[in-house]
This record gives structure tokens, C-alpha cells and sequence, in this order.
């Protein structure tokens, strides 16, 4: 018979094959927490009197997020609350939304919802229906909702912005940029990100030692309102490519993953030192939003649909 | 022997060979034990588990492509 490693409770839930551990629920619950903290104390993630935007869709990934950093905000460690960006895609967003809401309502978390129609003029279906549109949505996606969650985290006065990438996210962009030879992305994966303008918010990451099948397990576990779906714009892509490749690796290799993170975080600080540019950051003159050109990209993203 | 299967909201029986796995079961559903979570009754339970007759067994998918 099973036994918790931790308790000896036989009701086990989980064998973590990297570490051979057997746990119950009650155990699994806590050592996650206990990692995901660790996770923020290792690589300086949160000083307390922090005040944490948490980006949160309703995924499993940033209602985890939100649900550990929850008990730092009710032991006074921190500020929190969270930013949910309504994208408008047609019979997907919406329940995200909903779970999100449901879930700081429960915690009495302030929250702030916001969508790329009130921002933009147009949601993201809009967008994919036009015909000027030179990108495929995950681009137009990820640097609309980055502008709006980083303007609001600056007006809100928070000092970070939580995201939910976890363990696999992460090596499967360490192993993506690094395929691609794109090194300037590659040196920029972290906990944390060293924000080129005071104008951006600190992002961190404190998941990305769990893999993604544990925050799944996690978040039922917990009894979490989470929406699991699939976003109808996640078609074939290299990272997903990559993210089944290191899956089938990770069968027989249950510590690969690991292996790659603590690899690549240990070269890191060389690669840096190579290859790290002087980027020259000024003003978008359109928005005012920090810009590496003339215009930052979504100002540029949106000039290009309006012609 | 037969089980009850919960799948993307539809649940169906099912005749499984006795002492099936869990993750036998998925795998004849094409289904990765990599990407969901199981729950015999309310319990959790991990996917080397063994099947009894009647069952009800619900399969949550918690990882989606991209």
C-alpha cells in the first residue's frame, strides 16, 4: 500500500517522480506553498511592503498565483490585488473573466478589468478578422495586454507585476529562444526581470519551479474556481513543438526540466555579460509609453491596421 | 466489469478489462495521463490506481496544447 512520504496518510495523490515522493493531498498542498515560497525568497521575488498587480485570466496558472500570494497579503507581508484584460474573443474570454472575478470576490482582492476594446477600439477577434494584420494572435495578444496590465500596475503604484509561468512555460523558453538563436530573448528569461525604464514594472515569475501539471493538481486540490479551455487562437506553434518534445523527454527523464532551469539559470550570468546590448529606451511619441523606435510596438501594431 | 467515465461534460459507461489502470483506461481514451486529473468519487487519484466495478471516474484535463 501507498503511504504519504510526509504523513503516511494512505490517500495519495501524486508520486513526484523527479523526487520519488508519494504525497496526500494535505502534504502536497503545503510543499507546493512551501516551493513556490521558496521560490520568492531564493530569488528575491517580494519585499515585504510590496504592492503585487497579479495578471490574472481565471487559468489555473494565475488563480495559483493569486491563491499563495493571497496569504502573504493577509499576513500584511504585502499589497495585493489583480488585472484581468478582457482580449474579446467570441465563447472563450468570458468565463475566464467570470472565475477571475468570482476569485478575488472570495478573497477581497481589488480588481481591475479592462479590455483591448475600451483601450484599442477593437477586441482581438477584430483584429485576427483583419486583412492588414501582418502577425498571428499570440503577438498582437501578448503586447497589447502587456501595454494596458503595465500601465495600470504604474498607475495603481504597484512595485510588481505576478505572472503565472510555471516550470514548463519556462523551459520551454529557454529551449525555444535558444533553438531559434535568439539570444537577446534567451538572456532575458528569469524569476524576475530587470525592467530597461523606470516605466516599467518588475514582472515575476513564482511558479516556475512547478510543473504544470502540478499547479492542475494544485488548483483542484484547493477546490480553486479555475477555467480550463483551450484558447481557439492556440493553434500549431514551435513552443508547442518543443513543450511536446520535452514532455516525451521527461518520461524517462523525470528531472529534465529541473535540469534545463538550474542549467540555464547557471549560465545565465555569462551569457548576459556576452551578449547583453545597451538598449537606448525613450518615449513612444504616440502614447508615451517606453519605446525602443519612434512608436512602442502596439502603437505600431495599431498604425499598421488602421491604413 | 464497467465504469462511469466523466469526460469534457459528458459521461459515459464504459467495459474495462478487470484490474485495469487508470492510466490503461486513459490510454485505450487517447487520453495522456500527463494532462489531467483524475478523481475516483471526490478523491484525487493518481493514474496507477486499479478500477473496481462501478466506479465513477472523472477525468479533468488541467494541460491544453498551444
Amino acid at each position: 500500500m501507498k503511504k504519504c512520504t510526509k504523513c503516511g496518510n494512505e490517500q495519495v495523490i501524486i508520486r513526484r517522480k523527479a523526487s520519488g515522493q508519494t504525497l496526500c493531498k494535505e502534504c502536497f498542498i503545503e510543499s507546493t506553498t512551501l516551493k513556490v515560497l521558496r521560490t520568492i525568497r531564493k530569488n528575491r521575488l517580494i519585499e515585504r511592503g510590496d504592492k503585487v498587480a497579479v495578471a490574472l485570466s481565471g487559468g489555473k496558472d494565475s488563480v495559483m498565483v493569486l491563491d499563495i500570494l493571497n496569504s502573504l497579503y493577509k499576513r500584511n507581508i504585502i499589497d495585493l490585488f489583480a488585472i484581468t484584460i478582457d482580449e474579446g474573443i467570441e465563447g472563450y474570454r468570458k468565463h475566464g473573466v467570470d472565475i477571475a472575478i468570482k476569485n478575488t470576490k472570495k478573497l477581497g482582492i481589488e480588481h481591475r478589468i479592462e479590455s483591448f476594446k475600451d483601450y484599442f477600439g477593437k477586441n482581438l477577434d477584430d483584429i485576427m478578422a483583419d486583412r492588414r494584420r501582418e502577425h498571428g494572435a499570440c503577438t498582437y495578444c501578448g503586447v497589447l495586454r502587456r501595454w494596458i496590465i503595465n500601465k495600470i500596475a504604474r498607475d495603481e503604484g504597484a512595485t510588481k507585476i505576478a505572472t503565472g509561468h510555471n516550470l514548463d512555460d519556462e523551459t520551454q523558453a529557454i529551449l525555444m529562444n535558444y533553438l531559434e538563436g535568439n539570444i537577446d530573448n534567451l538572456i532575458r528569461i528569469g524569476a524576475k526581470t530587470e525592467p530597461k525604464s523606470d516605466k516599467f514594472t518588475v514582472k515575476i515569475k513564482p511558479l516556475r519551479e512547478i510543473p504544470e501539471k502540478e499547479v492542475g493538481l494544485y488548483v483542484i486540490a484547493r477546490e480553486l474556481e479555475v477555467h480550463f479551455g483551450e484558447c481557439p487562437y492556440s493553434g500549431e506553434s514551435f513552443r508547442g513543438e518543443v513543450g511536446r518534445f520535452v514532455k516525451e523527454l521527461s518520461a524517462d527523464h523525470p528531472t529534465i526540466m529541473y535540469s534545463i532551469l538550474r542549467g540555464f539559470d547557471k549560465i545565465k550570468p555569462a551569457l548576459k555579460k556576452e551578449f547583453s546590448k545597451k538598449d537606448n529606451i525613450a518615449k513612444c511619441i504616440k502614447c508615451g509609453e517606453p519605446a525602443s523606435h519612434e512608436l512602442c510596438r502596439t502603437c505600431l501594431f495599431l498604425r499598421k491596421l488602421k491604413r | 466489469m464497467e465504469v462511469t467515465v466523466i469526460y469534457n461534460k459528458t459521461k459515459q459507461k464504459k467495459e474495462i478489462q478487470e484490474n485495469s489502470t487508470i492510466k490503461e483506461m486513459l490510454n485505450l481514451m487517447g487520453i495522456s495521463s500527463e494532462t489531467v486529473v483524475v478523481k475516483r468519487g471526490n478523491e484525487i487519484v493518481m493514474d496507477e490506481e486499479k478500477l473496481h466495478n462501478e466506479d465513477v471516474i472523472e477525468v479533468i484535463r488541467v494541460i491544453y496544447g498551444g
